[in-house]
């Protein structure tokens, strides 16, 4: 900067050359992949609970004699349960706008749902649910095969690409920044400077591509909440172009202690962030499923300290316009300690993939064979999913 | 002496960058510069204690309750919250305004591995002092000094849930209802503090520590004025344990002592910390030769970190001249602030920009912590906020500082880069690109 540009020549050639170097934005898979999508085109939205949500107080065996005891003093009374659901089951009244989703035929509950994996550790369990293979690898995960072999792009809305999305060309990163963004002519230094470095190179042209569909929404104090990530991402998924699949995560489900009270609050946050979610979608919510899991289950017994520790099996939930909800799947194996997993826990009766793949089957049409490979080879339910 | 790639090596790679003078020392002798700058860390020592901290939450508790009876509501005094954001930002501040910078990076790696989150009243207050009080005294001595203080100290306790956790058959358990053991913090302990989730623990292995620790709790402040630890024998599971195939017959806290101990010397606790540390500082995909050379010096010295680090600085692999690692927010915002020699004076707007870019001090939200390989760091979203942010950082005061870090930047870019540099149509502009240079972003 100590030596100024000789001539305007010089500095005109540069800026043109900057702007060339801006057209590469159209020839990104990013931008490629997501011209192929129509209004019609079925998408997915994949969310995980980090943390391990209590299934038990949230998809509520109400019928079943052997809860109270097990949650004498964490337990919800039943008064409380104001939300039936089928089979006898409960919905956790913070759910408002799901069970209205329920009664829309719009949520599907699948209750006693295991990934297979049953070590109990959170960061594994995760990386496990995430990889979907029945083993865990950090560069290959799911939902990316899945978009994969339908040559689809996907946006993860968070600060990094998680497990789930990584192993795919096709995924954006996107969170929404309180910082005020730089004038064009950085942007555009940058994209020459990278211009030998191409990973940089594709990440910042993601980047505008990014910013230029979310119109560079900002966000204030409210940052980071669930609900207005939610919507961010039905903002992208509806706009022109944008992409069939999403991924969002939402942790602070892992209740040790104090779990009445920090449940409710979490279950409102998820319950408001999908209302929104569902608003931003406006017109292709009728082709949307979301997938709501989370790494495992907590205990059936509560602890020491009014709240739950890591168990095995939890619930799945599927909602979405493109769902037939209105049921609750999944064979219940009763709460005795005899029919506990390891006499603790409520124990897997499916499995996490094999109902993904299932869905990725009806969903997407992706071959039975295709999907169930996916997932090394899991076998797909009968049941149908999608209306 | 001019600055060797070497000499850059030793301070980018190993520290957060350092000024032409030490740029000079480092490239006549890399490995030695390293070495002697492995020194003790020192905090300011004007901050608030874990003790201070401890008080002013029973006065926060104490106010609260008095004004809810008037049906008034206490609002934590602004000396409290300050206090704590002080501490929290501490390390950061010292790491850009200290020579030895390896160290703090050494400091920041052992913080991460013993992640806390302040998050709640209690944890919001005391997260930091960990890293004072247990992590610091014991950076550069053996591995297990440093995992007995930390388990032991109020920050970890609390968050991670143990000092609620009694043992099933303990006084306290048989007098009292609904109180029992919890797993929490013995889980991690294994799976992310020694052996490593494929360190060949089980289930039980998990409840015979629960047990052995069962009882590790924390003075109450109210009375005693002081929080460190304590061991209520009431809360104690009796009887003896069987963890990793061995008996610890022990009474009282020796037991779980004698646990730690063992863990802590264990060959899975070796190879998953100084995997752990290849990665952090030399490259994502650690070398297993490079890591054997430093389990070895584990092995031959008990455990000391200093020794093990000496072990990484010695070996050939760790000075490739490729770059292997993408700096994490932190790592970039902290030598971006030494590369202009600026003394941040604004702790708050130095923890706003750590928290826009997605890694503010204690706020993991997890006890695994932050990530520290590139695809946790370099997506779409997150460059656009490190580029945003390097343009408001060069709007600042700061960006004239650019004309003494000429030294630092002809040796670390290209030429072609350079260039670019030299004619941005801006100082402002020129200290964005150099911040966000190729050659500035890995290291």
């Amino acid at each position: 900067m100590s030596k100024p540009v000789k001539n305007t020549m010089e500095r005109r050639d540069f800026i043109s050359g900057a702007l060339a170097s801006l057209a590469l934005w159209h020839t990104q898979p990013f931008a490629q992949a997501i011209t192929t999508p129509t209004t019609t085109s079925p998408k997915l939205i994949w969310i995980v609970l980090r943390g391990a949500l209590d299934s038990l107080e949230t998809v509520i065996p109400a019928f079943d004699n052997g809860l109270a005891p097990l949650r004498p003093t964490i337990g919800l009374s039943p008064a409380a349960l104001s939300q039936p659901l089928q089979h006898g089951f409960a919905l956790h009244p913070s759910l408002k706008n799901l069970y209205r989703w329920y009664q829309d035929k719009h949520l599907l509950p699948i209750v006693a749902v295991g990934s297979g994996f049953e070590k109990r550790s959170h960061f594994d369990g995760q990386d496990y649910l995430e990889t979907g293979l029945g083993s865990i690898d950090h560069d290959n995960g799911w939902l990316s095969r899945a978009i994969s072999l339908k040559h689809k792009a996907a946006i993860a809305v968070a600060q990094s690409t998680p497990i789930s999305l990584r192993g795919n060309d096709n995924v954006n990163t996107w969170y929404p920044s309180k910082l005020k963004h730089s004038s064009d002519d950085i942007y555009q230094s940058l994209q020459t400077m990278y211009q030998d470095d191409q990973p940089l190179l594709s990440k910042l042209n993601d980047g505008l591509k990014l910013r230029q569909l979310t119109s560079g929404q900002q966000l204030s104090k409210k940052n980071g909440r669930f609900s207005t990530l939610a919507k961010g991402c039905g903002q992208l998924m509806a706009a022109e172009q944008g992409p069939d699949c999403a991924m969002l995560e939402l942790g602070g489900w892992d209740t040790h202690n104090n779990q009445n009270n920090r449940l409710a609050k979490q279950l409102t946050q998820l319950d408001d962030g999908l209302a929104a979610l569902k608003t931003s979608l406006g017109k292709h919510w009728d082709n949307t499923a979301i997938v709501i899991a989370t790494e495992f289950g907590r205990t059936a017994k509560e602890n020491g300290t009014k709240g739950t520790d890591h168990g095995t099996a939890s619930a799945l939930l599927i909602a979405g316009g493109a769902i037939a909800g209105g049921r609750v799947l999944g064979q219940w194996p009763g709460l005795a300690t005899h029919q506990l997993f390891n006499a603790r826990d409520l124990n897997p009766t499916s499995n996490t993939f094999s109902w993904l793949a299932t869905l990725l089957n009806q969903h997407w049409h992706i071959a039975p064979k295709d999907a169930a490979a996916v997932f090394n080879n899991v076998p797909l339910y009968k049941e149908q999913l999608v209306s | 002496m001019p600055v060797t790639p070497l000499g850059l090596i030793a301070a980018n790679r190993f520290g957060y960058g350092a000024n032409a003078q030490q740029l000079s020392v480092a490239s006549k002798d890399p490995q030695t510069w390293l070495k002697q700058q492995l020194t003790s860390v020192n905090f300011d020592p004007s901050l608030a204690s874990l003790d201070d901290m401890a008080n002013y939450l029973v006065e926060y508790r104490v106010k609260k309750k008095e004004f809810k009876k008037k049906g008034m509501n206490f609002k934590r005094p602004k000396a409290h919250i300050e206090a704590a954001r002080h501490l929290m930002i501490d390390s950061t501040v010292q790491a850009i305004t200290q020579d030895n910078s390896v160290s703090w990076r050494l400091l920041d790696f052992f913080s991460n591995h013993f992640s806390v989150t302040a998050q709640g009243p209690k944890m919001s207050a005391i997260a930091a002092t960990l890293e004072r009080d247990a992590i610091g005294p014991n950076l550069l001595g053996r591995f297990d000094d440093m995992l007995m203080s930390v388990i032991k100290h109020p920050a970890m306790l609390i968050y991670l849930n143990n000092e609620q956790s009694v043992g099933n058959d303990s006084r306290i358990a048989k007098k009292r209802k609904g109180k029992g053991l919890n797993e929490n913090l013995a889980r991690e302990i294994l799976e992310l503090h020694t052996l490593g989730v494929n360190g060949g623990y089980a289930q039980q292995d998990v409840i015979a520590l629960a047990n052995g620790i069962s009882g590790w709790g924390v003075q109450k402040p109210a009375s005693d004025k002081t929080a460190g630890f304590l061991f209520r024998r009431a809360a104690h599971q009796p009887g003896k344990q069987s963890l990793l195939g061995t008996d610890y017959a022990q009474q009282g806290v020796a037991q779980g002592e004698a646990m730690l101990h063992a863990l802590a010397n264990y060959p899975a606790t070796a190879r998953f910390i100084c995997t752990k540390l290849v990665s952090h500082f030399i490259s994502d995909k650690p070398e297993p030769a490079l890591v054997a050379k430093l389990e070895q010096r584990w092995h031959a010295t008990q455990g000391n970190i200093k020794q093990v680090m000496y072990a990484l600085i010695e070996a050939p692999e760790s000075w490739l001249i490729s770059a292997q690692k993408f700096k994490t927010p932190r790592d970039f915002v902290i030598s971006s602030l030494r590369l202009l020699d600026v003394t941040p004076d604004n702790i708050k707007a130095l923890s706003r920009a750590l928290s826009m870019l997605g890694q503010q001090p204690f706020k993991a939200g997890s006890p695994a912590g932050y990530g520290d390989k590139a695809a946790n760091w370099d997506g779409a979203n997150a460059l656009m906020a490190r580029i945003d942010w390097a343009a408001a950082f060069a709007r600042s005061r700061y960006a004239k500082n650019i004309d003494s870090a000429q030294t630092q930047l002809i040796a670390q870019l290209s030429t072609r880069n350079y260039t670019l540099v030299m004619r941005a149509e801006s100082r402002q502009q020129s200290l964005t690109l150099a911040l966000m240079s190729p050659e500035f972003q890995r290291r």
